[in-house]
């Protein structure tokens, strides 16, 4: 009997090796250890055995069950392998399809590039403040200086509203204006939207600027210059440079045109450089000491008399600085809204 | 402003500027801004005189000739010329091998029809001598040969383009360049030696000052038997290089006096002052007066006129008078050399819209203590130039010219290095002031400085100030970050800043949900609001044009045109995604006409926007089928996003059908498609589907979602941002959740369900949620299967089966007995 176990157990093996798929492993598994299979119908003859033998051929048959069993979960496993890498063999994804992208948003360049002016300025002190685009004569004009039937108004084209209101030609407004309603000491910066009744591929009737004011004792124009330097070398790199030239505005004195080194061609004069058109630098910016005339129309007469009350002034072109840093050709595409345009930045 | 090198050097030594790119650096650190330079013999480098030795016909071309020219010395050149106008023997003007012509032409050796050309022979019009020409320029016989044609035509100047600002009426002249540049390379200028006029003798003509201030200076001079003729070349050409066309020799003395000395004068004929008399006064209402241009203008009555005892005959300070010009055959002139007020003049040259050299001069302010020089330095040219002699001369002043008040600035020398930050000395400061013409006049440590009268613009510290550093150069002021004495008081711009800040974030949110933003202008047509339904309040009294005449009301007209535009601009067959948003101000006129309320009110409102417009595929890439169109859903889902980022708090959403306010901009919506945005009883705005009826009429080829929302109710009901979200604790305990599968009759909406679900469900019922919506075969007709999912929990225990079943039967019945709904079965 021994033997014959021995016989089918074997048997058994051969042919759960042979078994190439799930479906025949179950087959062998049920004609060797089913209710019917080989094995069991060994066992079902046990009781014509001696009883004395009985134990050991029961111990013998459990080992070769166990033994037959082991071997089809070994089995089952490599074929549920085998049927699992048939399933990914044939299971692919072309992945050179396109994707499922989403719509990447965007910030207008000038909204960016005030943003990183404000940055910058924010770190040495500066708060943001805005004031109305619709503005009065009196605060874009008469208090910064630039009275009713002065040569300087020819420098602003202006679009008039009504007696007494313009839309604002410059961000100085909004200094006015925060000097009017606050005392000093004061580190504000202005940002917002300008217009100038003019319009070419440098020009444009609704621009931005962002207007700078340190008002406090004793700020000297070297505080100015040395602001501007940090503003520019945080804005363009650690290595750019600034140059100041003698220039007017009304509202400050002494007046300053204020060029920065090109942070392309880092002033390695080249006629070829795009950005610099070969001058080595970028005028971007008007600058000087506040008009004490201005104080004045601030109300803040008192302190200029009793003190050393003075302060610093400047403005940029945030168009200007965004097609720079961007390399955008032509001002008007800035405000035309072409998504071929906007989606870039 | 022009200036012309060749006559700057007559004032001044310029042998110690390097050339006129040295002189223009020069001025634009002293704040003299030269905008360009222009060589008078730019292109004709290389275009020399040469003889033309035999003209032989081209084998080739019959309309070619072969020319043998000479240069004088050296070997023959040939050279093919396509003229026919010139013989052996002339001499022409030879372009050499290597020229680049002012019109642009580059001359190379090669052949023309198989023959050799070393060169060109040019034309008046090719070295842009003459608008037009006819055939080669052939130069008189006696020209030297193989000289510089500039040099030979005189055309050996440089002109400097300044671009002055408006505070340095004084640089208006060569004189005043002088001035300005002998100060900087420590000389005096040169003038030529004068006698002054005696204004003692008076002459035919009297002077009558009747504006008071306003025309407080008259000097006159009367000259008879002059000749009225073309000028002299030399005052032709230098008139042309400054940009003046020649007219004869007396305008002529005028002009270049006026580029000389910054003065403007006027030459009247004497024979046509009527009465013997010279009145300046202010002009009458209606009163016509014919101008040198040919034109006559009708006066308002503010203007300044020249008149004689009868008449204007010229607008003061701005142009002669027609009927009083020198003219060919005038033989008795009268010159004028006089003082107006800058206002005065700046307002007649702007009404009558004649901005001339001469009132621009004047507006900025002339030099008051110049008037009898620049008229006795005139009259001596015009004898000069015309002949003549003089009858007499007359001055009329008012007593603030006959003693003129200067200013006095006072200032110790610390204060220029304590105000600008560079080091300035005492001993440095005094001899940069003298060198301007100021005077210093020193008391203890305090120093009085009298400006010179022709420095108009310095009145105060400050401007001294600037003039010592410009002086010394910007680059010597030091550099460094000022300290900080203390904190601004800064409560007004705190609110601005923290508002500034959140219309930030409100950007930020538009552009994570895949939107772009955009910059319209804020000026629009009043045609195209009109298609929108809209007028504007605010209108601009001198728009760039008719696209621009208007301040937008709302931003959406903006952004629909943005997307027609973009649909126009996209070239195929795909209709391109719009995912635009805009955060800017709109504007109200709150008063019948817009005007000035006072000093710091304009009486137009600024109400800030938030408007979107998005249409197309839900995703930027992807297979079509994958993409999907957007709907109302995801124009929701932006909107609820934008909320979360800015915690937003008390903002509905009601069917724009159900709304009960009434506003035009409704009518650019679907009506079903649709929501008005309330805050508490206001409306905060509207999104949803472009209305498709007036997208049919705007030619708009896509379903297109627009919506606009106040940003100042928006941004009120929104977290400040200095606050931040307070932290929400959620439960440990494991919640129950129940499915309803319901029958739901019209009219009931997704957010009824939910609410009835919460409130009956209270407290366990915590969340309730619409997971799917079906309205079909299944389904008896108008009734829409809704399934719920309500989820229970408890925050400090667990349920128990039985809490969340009671609770659920509650529902129920609630949904019943308020919505009339039904379990599904």
């Amino acid at each position: 009997m021994i033997k014959k176990l021995e016989e089918i157990s074997a048997q058994a093996l051969r042919d759960l090796e042979a078994a190439s798929t799930l479906e025949a492993l179950e087959q062998v598994r049920i004609s060797v250890l089913g209710k019917k299979g080989t094995l069991s119908d060994v066992l079902k003859t046990l009781g014509s055995v001696p009883a004395a033998e009985r134990p050991a051929i029961g111990a013998a048959a459990n080992e070769w069950k166990r033994k037959i069993e082991a071997a089809i979960e070994t089995r089952k496993a490599s074929l549920e392998n085998a049927v699992l890498q048939a399933q990914l063999e044939r299971d692919r994804v072309d992945i050179s399809l396109p994707s499922r992208l989403p719509h990447r948003g965007s910030l207008h360049p000038i909204t960016q590039t005030t943003r990183k002016i404000i940055e910058v300025f924010s770190r040495i002190g500066f708060d943001v403040v805005t004031g109305p685009e619709v503005e009065t004569d009196f605060l874009n004009f008469e208090a910064v200086n630039i009275p009713a039937d002065h040569p300087a108004r020819d420098m602003q084209d202006t679009f008039f509203m009504g007696p007494g209101v313009v839309l604002r030609t410059h961000t100085s407004a909004v200094q006015m204006r925060t000097m009017r309603n606050q005392s000093w000491p004061l580190r504000i910066l202005a940002p917002g939207a300008v217009y100038r009744n003019d319009s070419d591929a440098t020009h444009s009737p609704m621009f931005h600027q962002v207007e700078g004011l340190w008002v406090d004792r004793d700020v000297k124009m070297s505080d100015l210059k040395g602001t501007l330097l940090f503003f520019a070398r945080e804005m363009f790199g650690a290595d750019a440079k600034i140059r100041l030239r003698p220039s007017y505005f009304p509202f400050v004195e002494p007046g300053a045109e204020v060029d920065v080194s090109c942070f392309l061609c880092r002033s390695k004069i080249s006629d070829s450089c795009r950005v610099c058109k070969g001058t080595g630098w970028l005028e971007i910016l008007g600058a000087g000491m506040v008009h004490p005339r201005l104080f004045e129309m601030a109300g803040y007469s008192e302190a200029v008399r009793s003190g050393a009350l003075t302060g610093y002034a400047f403005g940029m072109g945030v168009d200007r600085i965004a097609m720079l840093l961007h390399g955008i050709p032509d001002l008007r595409l800035m405000f035309q809204s072409d998504v071929r345009f906007l989606k870039q930045f | 402003m022009r200036i012309s090198w060749n006559w700057l050097s007559e004032m001044l030594d310029l042998g110690k500027v390097d050339g006129p790119q040295g002189l223009a650096n020069l001025l634009t650190a002293r704040g003299l801004e030269v905008e360009a330079i222009e060589r008078q013999d730019q292109g004709l480098e290389k275009v020399i005189t040469a003889k033309i030795l035999e003209r032989l016909p081209h084998p080739q071309a019959d309309r070619l000739s072969i020319c043998n020219v000479t240069t004088g010395t050296g070997d023959p050149l040939q050279i093919v010329c396509g003229a026919q106008n010139m013989r052996a023997g002339d001499t022409v003007a030879l372009a050499q091998v290597g020229s680049l012509l002012p019109n642009g032409a580059k001359i190379e050796a090669g052949k023309i029809r198989g023959i050799v050309s070393n060169g060109m022979l040019c034309s008046e019009e090719e070295l842009k001598l003459a608008e037009t020409s006819e055939g080669i320029m052939i130069l008189p016989a006696e020209t030297p040969l193989g000289r510089p044609l500039a040099e030979i035509l005189g055309r050996n100047d440089t002109v400097l383009v300044l671009k002055l600002t408006a505070n340095r009426g004084d640089c208006m002249s060569h004189w005043g360049i002088a001035r300005e540049l002998a100060a900087a390379l420590g000389q005096k200028p040169k003038r030529a030696a004068l006698e002054l006029l005696d204004f003692k003798k008076k002459g035919p003509i009297s002077i009558h000052l009747d504006a008071d201030e306003a025309a407080p200076q008259f000097f006159g001079c009367s000259i008879d038997h002059v000749k009225v003729g073309p000028s002299p070349e030399w005052i032709v050409k230098r008139l042309e290089a400054l940009g003046t066309r020649s007219i004869n020799n007396v305008v002529d003395a005028s002009n270049l006096l006026l580029l000389e000395l910054g003065h403007p004068t006027h030459a009247y004929d004497a024979d046509k002052i009527e009465g013997g008399e010279i009145r300046v006064r202010t002009a009458r209402e209606g009163e016509t007066l014919p101008l040198l241009d040919g034109q006559t203008v009708t006066l308002s009555g503010a203007e300044l006129v020249i008149a004689d005892r009868e008449r204007a005959i010229g607008l003061a300070g701005v142009m002669g008078g027609g009927n009083s010009e020198v003219q060919p055959g005038t033989s008795r002139i009268f010159l004028e050399c006089a003082e107006f007020d800058p206002v005065r003049v700046r307002r007649a040259a702007f009404k009558h819209q004649r901005r001339t050299e001469a009132a621009q001069r004047f507006e900025k302010g002339i030099d008051p203590s110049a008037l009898p020089h620049v008229i006795s330095r005139l009259a001596g040219l015009i004898i000069e130039l015309a002949g003549g002699e003089i009858r007499g001369a007359c001055a009329a002043q008012t007593p603030s010219r006959i003693s003129p008040k200067r200013p006095e600035i006072e200032v110790t020398p610390a204060y220029f290095e304590e105000f600008l930050g560079m080091p300035v000395s005492a001993e440095i400061a005094e001899p940069i002031l003298i060198g301007l013409d100021c005077e210093v006049r020193k008391k203890g440590s305090q120093w009085r400085i009298i400006p010179p009268p022709y420095r108009l613009d310095l009145s105060i510290k400050e401007d001294i100030a600037e003039e010592i550093a410009r002086s010394l150069g910007y680059d010597k002021i030091r550099e460094r970050i000022p300290p900080l004495s203390s904190a601004p008081q800064s409560i007004h711009s705190a609110i601005q800043a923290a508002r500034f800040a959140q219309t930030n974030r409100a950007k930020d949110s538009l552009m994570r949900a895949g939107l772009s933003e955009t910059l319209n202008f804020a000026f629009t047509s009043k045609a195209w609001l009109a298609k929108f339904g809209m007028t504007s309040t605010a209108p601009l009294l001198n728009p760039l044009s008719e696209e621009h005449e208007v301040l937008v009301p709302s931003l959406i007209p903006g952004l629909v045109r943005n997307a027609l535009e973009c649909w126009r601009h996209h070239f195929g067959s795909e209709v391109v995604p719009i995912r635009l948003f805009e955060i800017r101000p709109t504007f109200f006129g709150t008063f019948e006409a817009i005007r000035a309320l006072d000093e710091q009110n304009t009486g137009v409102e600024e109400r800030w926007s938030l408007s979107f417009a998005v249409s197309g595929t839900r995703f930027a890439g992807g297979l079509r089928n994958e993409q999907g169109e957007v709907d109302f859903f995801d124009i929701k889902a932006i909107l609820e996003t934008l909320f979360e980022s800015l915690g937003t708090k008390g903002v509905r959403f009601q069917p724009l059908s159900a709304s009960r306010s009434k506003s035009n901009i409704q009518e650019l919506f679907h009506p079903g498609k649709s929501v008005e945005v309330l805050a508490g009883k206001d409306v905060a705005g509207y999104f949803g589907l472009f209305h498709p009826g007036k997208a049919r009429e705007l030619k708009v080829p896509a379903p297109l979602w627009i919506g606009e929302l106040n940003w100042e109710v928006l941004s009120r009901l929104s977290r400040p941002v200095y606050e931040s979200p307070a932290f929400k604790t959620w439960s440990e305990f494991p919640p129950i959740e129940r499915d309803f599968a319901l029958l739901v009759g019209e009219g009931v909406t997704a957010d009824k369900i939910t609410q009835v679900a919460l409130k009956a469900g209270r407290p366990l019922a915590k969340v309730a949620k619409i997971f799917d919506v079906y309205r079909g075969s299944q389904v008896v007709g108008g009734m829409t299967s809704v399934a719920v999912r309500v989820i229970f929990y408890d925050e400090s225990r667990s349920l128990q089966e039985s809490e969340a079943e009671s609770a659920s039967t509650q529902i129920l019945e609630a949904w019943k007995k308020e919505l009339g709904i039904q379990l599904r079965s």
